[in-house]
């Protein structure tokens, strides 16, 4: 390269002393005159350079080639999943129970915002809750992305837009609603504002794996996601509700709960607890008096656990349902004495026992089994144990640490045990569905599914025993006003004293109903229980649970059965317990009689 | 003839290229389309999910139960108003010949449901079941 340019530069050189016109022709001829011999390098350079910047840009378009295809809209699917994507969770039938809704939110980017002060007056102006000082301190930050309010309405975005801020933006994000309110928001829980579920069925759906996919960066949209199908029945939740709220006004009760379980699939068919929150508003649901009282609570669950005694006691063969016990006096333990709430003062059958409800003969017929087997039974019935549901939310029963007779005893007739009321409602639907254990869910599941898992835990006889003496108790005995025409129920009442400063209150109560219908073949059994419930001058100031609990329990089965597709039979089943006639217990069958019981 | 085998070859690169940048804009044509449809087809997705929550909402049993309360004056249905199918009479024979007298009085107008009887005695209004 220096042969060429050296003798040029000299000529150049050499001609600064030439004459100055002969310059610029020198020059122009350097650049124009092509001397092919002496440019071969020359030219094989800017070839190559050519080349070069070519192949440059081949090979860019070749990597423009190979990159993945990058989707048309980017902004906008990216926005999407702002608050991530949740699935619609419907009942039973499809009726929707929580859904996404779209809504826009306004974000800024503090370092693109010109003037700070006329920002915060004019977004202020627009979005009155808006905190003006904390909205200063964030536009001050050297972050590039903050959230200035979340959703916001149509007109509040027209008007932001029309404000022309420099710097401020729209995303649409998802948000959850729950258009039934308070209905069912024990069980669907709730999300919060970033797409998270933070209790409930809300929660769960999050521990299945969305949670996992949304933090590992799939952006799931609407269309990804299946609905969660749950056991609910929207109409039968909110009739529970509804009846439940009355019942709770009506007899100026401190709280509630009531409950459908189907017996034969496990599923939770309505379930409701007051007061409850509005999970679109949640801020409620952290009142710890707003508690899901059917499985965060754990309550004595009283004479409804007579039931199970009876059904432990039979089951082991120890007693049948002709047995006597004797009720005379009553049952001294120690320093302790078990009275009868109305004492008979004579010898019981078992199911007199049930109807009269007596302590005495409870008491007596666990002891029959003996501590050990009565401690099994209620294991086997999953009464000592946590029970876990698909509801993230559950509580530890509280059982007596040293468990002995006196234990035995009182636990027989529902006092000194503390269990979550859908764990009892549980243990009593395997009594009545023919003796299997299933365990409750929240969402719709097959009988066929509820078969596989199910544990046979009593036999189907005395399945059969306990229908019979739980349809006697409706007919006869304290369940009566809950004994709907035409529907065949069987119930059982129970009213639990208080316990008040360590010691049993007399006139602070906890009453439950369960409800079977219909006796002879159950399909549901009702739930309801009332914390404190007071006397009303039309319940001649009784408080006991069947004069309230029992009431409710009675207008809840008239309004859901034929919502649950329980057709009213206009006559009585001819042999609703064919065992037991078999095995000659001959009252078994005897249509509806109405002698004494008191209404406990 | 060298010459039109020239402005032959010519011809067809001008029209071949005209035909592939063509098909090239007609390409970008279809593809700003069915980014635009897919756009269109969320707007139309997120109207429905906002319809279907604002349905929901609407027809929530809370809000219906109310509204028949205030402007339904219906019994409520009683267990014994369920049979079963068989228990229903047989249908009549067509041929009717009070009815078609009867059709012919124009006594075929629709009956209003029984009105609630207990609901409006005139004589306890405070005693109304709310």
């Amino acid at each position: 390269m220096k042969a060429e340019i050296d003798p040029e530069t000299h000529e150049g050189s050499g001609g600064a002393g030439g004459p100055p016109q002969a310059r610029p022709r020198s020059l122009l001829n350097r650049i124009f005159s092509t001397k092919l011999d002496k440019c071969t390098r020359r030219t094989k350079l800017i070839a190559g350079l050519f080349i070069l910047v070519y192949g440059a840009i081949a090979g860019k378009l070749i990597y423009f080639g190979l990159l993945p295809v990058q989707p048309p809209n980017n902004y906008s699917s990216a926005s999407d999943t702002v608050a991530a994507a949740r699935p619609d969770i419907l009942d039973r039938n499809g009726q929707i129970l929580a859904t996404d809704i779209k809504v826009t939110s306004v974000y800024a980017d503090p370092r693109r915002i010109i003037d700070r002060d006329e920002a915060v007056d004019q977004l202020t102006s627009v979005l009155p809750g808006l905190d003006a000082k904390e909205l200063w301190q964030k536009l001050g930050s050297r972050r590039g992305f903050i959230w200035v309010k979340r959703a916001i309405t149509p007109t509040q975005k027209q008007a932001i837009y029309h404000l022309g801020l420099p710097g401020v933006g729209f995303m649409q994000e998802n948000k959850r609603v729950y258009p039934d309110g308070p209905i069912a928001a024990h069980v669907l829980g709730y999300a919060n504002i970033d797409g998270r579920g933070i209790s409930g069925l809300e929660k769960y759906i999050d521990s299945q794996g969305l949670a996992d996919l949304n933090v590992a960066g799939f952006k799931l949209t609407r269309d990804d996601l299946k609905p969660v199908v749950t056991s609910l029945d929207l109409r039968a939740t909110y009739a529970v509700r509804d009846e439940l709220e009355k019942g709770i006004e009506k007899f100026k009760a401190k709280a509630g709960a009531a409950a459908i379980l189907d017996v034969n699939t496990g599923e939770v068919i309505a379930m409701a607890s007051l007061p409850d929150f509005d999970p679109n508003q949640p801020v409620l649901a952290l009142d710890p008096n707003r508690i899901n009282r059917m499985t965060v609570g754990v309550y004595e669950m009283g004479s409804t656990f007579k039931a199970l005694t009876i059904a432990m006691a039979l089951d082991s063969g120890k007693v049948t349902l002709n047995s006597k016990i004797d009720a005379r006096q009553p049952l001294h333990y120690g320093r302790f004495t078990i009275h009868d709430f109305e004492a008979t003062h004579r010898i019981l059958s078992v199911p007199e026992v049930f109807v009269h409800s007596s302590n005495i003969g409870a008491a007596k017929m666990a002891m029959m089994v003996g501590v050990d087997g009565h401690k099994a039974f209620l294991r086997k019935m999953g009464q000592l144990t946590r029970l876990r549901t698909e509801l993230p939310e559950s509580a530890e029963p509280l059982v007596p640490k040293n468990w002995g007779p006196l234990n035995t005893m009182t636990i027989a007739f529902g006092q000194g045990i503390n269990v979550a009321p859908l764990q009892a409602l549980m243990a009593i639907g395997a009594l009545v569905n023919g003796g299997f254990m299933i365990n409750p869910t929240f969402l719709k599941r097959s009988e066929a599914d509820a078969k596989k898992s199910e544990t046979r835990v009593i036999s189907a006889l005395t399945s059969e025993e306990i229908r019979y003496i739980m349809r006697l108790n409706a007919e006869i005995g304290s369940a009566r006003k809950a004994n709907i025409k035409g529907y065949f129920v069987g119930g059982k009442t129970g009213t639990a004293d208080k316990i008040i400063h360590g010691r049993y209150s007399n006139d602070r109560v906890f009453t439950t109903f369960m409800a079977i219908v219909p006796a002879d073949k159950p399909k549901y059994l009702y739930l309801t229980l009332l914390d404190e419930p007071q006397g009303l001058p039309e319940t001649y100031g009784f408080h006991t649970a069947a004069w309230n609990s029992g009431v409710i329990t009675g207008k809840i089965i008239t309004r859901t059965a034929p919502i649950l597709n329980m057709a009213p039979r206009q006559e009585l089943p001819p042999e609703p317990f064919p065992m037991l006639a078999k095995a000659g217990y001959s009252q078994a069958n005897v249509p509806e009689t109405s002698n004494g019981g008191g209404l406990h | 003839m060298i010459r039109f085998l020239n402005v032959a070859a010519i011809a067809a690169l001008i029209g071949s290229a005209i035909y592939a940048y063509s098909i090239k804009y007609q390409t970008i044509f279809y593809a700003e389309e069915i980014v635009h449809l897919q756009h269109e087809i969320r707007v139309e997705k997120n109207a429905i999910g906002l319809l279907r929550a604002d349905f929901a909402h609407l027809s929530r049993p809370e809000r219906i139960s109310a509204l028949t309360d205030r402007f339904l004056n219906m019994q409520e249905p009683s267990a014994m108003q369920i049979v079963p199918i068989d228990a229903l009479p047989e249908k009549l024979a067509n041929d009717d010949v009070i009815a078609r007298k009867l059709e012919a009085l124009g006594l075929a107008a629709p009956t209003n449901t029984p009105r609630d009887v207990s609901n409006i005695d005139p004589t306890t209004p405070s005693a109304k079941p709310k």
